[in-house]
């Protein structure tokens, strides 16, 4: 693809692509920058861009643009006061502890009990002790995806076994 | 519910989105972004809803300032490639330079200096043998000019 013809789809997709942005990130600023690298992203990448599908595959790049920024966002929210205390390797996972403390039987509900796209993560993973690759083999996830997920599961399952809540189960 | 029990959104889900009607909160913005990151299926049903509703506009379009940024993307690139090629040939050329012993001339040391005798008995032996070179190159020189040759 040449430069004229990359040109030429920015004022046809830059509505698209804001929209898409804005409607996942909700914030204005924000999506005017993803707008931009993602249409950065698609010029670095045009040579591999679909002939036919410029506007699915400017949706896509724009969708992953803003995971990686909500992605960044939710971290930064989500790191809990002491979880840097200890070092690592010397405690295991407060999620594995909260597991192994609640008994496999209260553990197995709570995890019947998820709501997607958590219950057939934890399912494959934590009951029938499959490996993330084979996960995300068997739902057609990418595997970085399932770790994701797999690490945000555990992270809510922890807090209803702890709390006793409904908080992230149906 | 945002998802499916198959694990795909949920055509209410993706209708709110699309319709600038939902109130999802950060976690389940967070969740809707990965699951539109991978699933082509969920993707192309979400493409379809916007084309029923209407774009948004930016405030600031990016069509002023995309064309400095691909420039300045380029110039980076192209300043890494430079740098990554030099320091290839820096790498090379130091693995080659390493690979055989360089052959310096050894110093001579004082011991191994020949003394001032040996010297010069080496430079009459030389003298000797020039002389005798000499001479016998003239003889036979001479001796192609006796008169039984020509007769």
């Amino acid at each position: 693809m040449t430069k004229e013809q990359f040109s030429a789809l920015v004022p046809q997709f830059e509505r698209l692509v804001y929209t898409v942005c804005f409607q996942l990130v909700r914030d204005a600023a924000a999506a005017e920058d993803l707008t931009q690298d993602t249409f950065l992203s698609a010029y670095i990448h045009r040579d591999s861009m679909p002939q036919g599908y410029e506007r699915q595959w400017l949706a896509r790049i724009a969708a992953n643009k803003a995971k990686d920024h909500l992605q960044s966002a939710w971290n930064r929210r989500t790191v809990l006061p002491g979880d840097q205390e200890l070092p690592q390797g010397l405690a295991p996972p407060a999620e594995e502890v909260a597991l192994r403390r609640s008994g496999a039987a209260e553990a197995r509900t709570a995890i019947e009990h998820m709501k997607e796209p958590y219950r057939q993560v934890c399912r494959m993973c934590l009951l029938d002790e499959r490996s993330p690759e084979e996960a995300a083999l068997a739902l057609g996830r990418p595997v970085k995806t399932v770790y994701t997920q797999l690490s945000r599961a555990k992270r809510l399952l922890r807090e209803e076994l702890e709390r006793g809540g409904n908080h992230g189960i149906s | 519910m945002v998802f499916r029990d198959d694990g795909h959104l949920s055509a209410e889900a993706l209708t709110a989105l699309a319709r600038n009607e939902d109130n999802f909160d950060g976690l389940e913005r967070l969740e809707i972004a990965e699951h539109l990151a991978f699933c082509d299926e969920c993707l192309q049903r979400y493409a379809m809803a916007l084309e029923g509703g209407t774009l948004l506009i930016p405030e600031r379009s990016c069509r002023q300032t995309l064309p400095a940024r691909i420039r300045s993307r380029a110039f980076h690139l192209a300043v890494s490639r430079y740098a990554t090629a030099a320091a290839a040939v820096a790498l090379a050329l130091t693995i080659l330079w390493g690979a055989e012993p360089a052959n310096f001339p050894r110093p001579i040391l004082p011991e191994d200096r020949p003394s001032v005798s040996q010297q010069l008995s080496g430079l009459t032996g030389e003298i000797s043998d020039s002389l005798r070179e000499t001479v016998s190159g003239l003889s036979n020189f001479f001796n192609d000019f006796r008169p039984s040759r020509f007769m």
